[in-house]
């Protein structure tokens, strides 16, 4: 257990450090942990279905600007571990991931505030001409507080935790494993609805609900979804901004398309 | 100058590893501050390579000192303005006398806001989005594509972003913001709406699978199949559109979690959903 709560604090750190040093490549999601825990403990399917169940309801949990939601991110790794070293069934371990997740918030804004004093020191670092120092206290002590950050916490919990967890599901009567199934699609909803509520706006509700009806009605899967969008989205945009400037970087590919479509509506 | 002496693809490498490490001290006071230092840290140094002569230290310590400063940013967005600051930097160290170097931090400061809109909203909504959309659905499935699909929609874009945005704020920067703030903006951020919510509303109709296990026995009719035959997936659609409701109407988070996991415990418990 020792051993195997030390690597799976590794798959921490691996998840923490893609946010701090790797811009958030999203290999920090629950559906990445969970498949790497998986993994590791010799249980993959059980490592992709409680990362695609966390994954659903913590999409709309996003880290834009200073806001810090719920971290799901470590919830996810512990509550995978959970599922699979104990008897814990998918709907049990996503219930528990809930007040992990609040947890690892708190520990997150404290460390934050924490964080704080390097910026002082690195601010008397310059003041010394040490500029070497300066930058180690962003690349290397803000590389290592974090990934304590993330180490710590999962490390005891898996060490501690799963006997009190086994324990716990043995304990479980039926009706509330049903009722938390329900809560759990709930709980998918409720992410689902956040991601909307940072995209919805007027003009735009009828694209939600064409993605809706398509799956609906026709039975399209998110692949298909996906690729009419991109083509609907290029369409509009070459009726919608005409005689626009080529988009840059990002959008190089879907810029070039439009264009020869707006030569043919001039004629 | 010194900062000739090294080669545009390592400079472009840099400052893209450097960006995506924006993060690795984010504190609660000046957010990315150190994370922009320790991105222009190598410029300032080729600039002012001689610590030994006391002006050039006092220069470098001045920089320094400038890049500490509040900053927040998407982190491959913001490769854009890494590029554009040590261009800015080196123009200032070449002409000193007629570059206000004010300006430096007045256009990160004015870069801020609008690239991360248009990067949170791109990386966070849309590419995220499609990602991890396709990935559980394959993962649902008990296939491990899933997951790698993911990570491999996800890497390809913020790698291509942000190896341009720095090319491009260091060669081109200060000509290439005009354009940026014109209309390419909104194009991109009406191309992300359009996918995201497309891809959004198919995840709600696919994902959440909310029925009900209502019968009406003495008509022998059951619930799920009426909404089946008029509008399937109806359930979800109304849970979700709820739950929207009531973030818009700005329910705390954790009020919001703990309605869904008691909630779903009392309406099974009915009989009502499952």
């Amino acid at each position: 257990m020792f051993v195997t709560s030390l690597i799976l604090g590794l798959v921490g750190v691996f998840c923490i450090l893609d946010s701090r040093l790797l811009g958030r490549l999203n290999f920090e999601r629950p559906l990445i942990t969970c498949t790497i825990v998986g993994l590791i403990l010799g249980d993959l399917p059980t490592g992709l279905a409680v990362g695609a169940s966390i994954e659903l309801m913590s999409l709309g949990l996003v880290v834009i600007g200073a806001a810090a939601p719920p971290d799901m991110n470590m919830a996810a790794i512990i509550c995978s571990a959970f599922a699979i070293l104990t008897d814990a069934s998918t709907e049990t371990a996503l219930a528990l991931a809930i007040p992990i997740a609040v947890l690892g918030q708190m520990l997150g804004v404290l460390m934050r505030t924490i964080l704080s004093n390097l910026t002082h020191a690195a601010d008397r670092a310059i003041e010394q001409g040490n500029f070497r120092r300066a930058t180690s206290m962003h690349i290397v002590w803000g590389t290592v507080l974090y990934s304590l950050m993330y180490f710590v916490p999962i490390f005891l919990a898996v060490y501690l935790g799963t006997d009190f967890v086994q324990r716990l599901v043995e304990v479980i009567p039926a009706w509330l494993t049903d009722g938390l199934n329900l809560g759990s699609k709930f709980l998918t909803a409720y992410g689902i609805a956040l991601l909307m509520s940072s995209m919805l706006n007027k003009s735009l509700v009828v694209f939600f609900l064409l993605g809706f009806f398509l799956v609906g009605y026709i039975g399209l899967n998110i692949t298909a979804i996906a690729i009419f969008a991109c083509i609907i989205a290029v369409v509009l945009t070459g009726l919608k901004f005409r005689g626009g400037s080529p988009a840059a970087a990002g959008g190089v590919s879907m810029a070039d398309e439009y264009d020869p479509l707006e030569d043919d509506d001039d004629l | 100058m010194s900062s000739a002496n090294i080669s545009d693809r390592r400079r472009y490498w840099q400052f893209l590893w450097r960006s995506w490490a924006i993060q690795d001290s984010w504190n609660y006071e000046r957010q990315m501050n150190m994370g922009f230092l320790f991105g222009i840290a190598p410029t300032l140094d080729r600039i002012y390579p001689d610590d030994k002569d006391p002006r050039q230290l006092a220069h470098k310590k001045e920089a320094y000192q400038r890049h500490m400063a509040f900053y927040n940013c998407t982190p491959q967005t913001s490769a854009f303005t890494l590029g554009l600051a040590a261009s800015m930097e080196e123009q200032y160290a070449a002409d000193r006398e007629n570059f206000n170097p004010d300006t430096i931090n007045a256009v990160k400061t004015s870069l801020m806001g609008p690239l991360s809109g248009v990067g949170d909203s791109f990386f966070q909504g849309t590419v995220r989005i499609i990602a991890f959309g396709l990935g559980i659905q394959l993962a649902q499935q008990g296939s491990i594509l899933g997951p790698i699909l993911a990570m491999l929609i996800s890497f390809v874009p913020s790698f291509v972003v942000t190896w341009f945005a720095g090319k491009l704020g260091y060669t081109m920067g200060s000509k290439y913001l005009t354009r940026l703030q014109g209309g390419m903006m909104d194009q991109l951020m009406y191309v992300c709406g359009i996918v995201g919510l497309m891809v959004i509303g198919a995840m709600v109709a696919s994902m959440v699978g909310i029925t009900t296990p209502i019968t009406f026995e003495s008509a022998g009719l059951v619930l799920q199949d009426i909404i089946d035959s008029i509008l399937p997936c109806a359930i979800d659609l109304a849970v979700v559109m709820a739950m929207y409701t009531m973030i818009k109407k700005r329910f705390k988070t954790g009020w919001l979690l703990g309605i869904c996991i008691v909630g779903g415990i009392i309406v099974n418990a009915l009989h009502i959903l499952v």
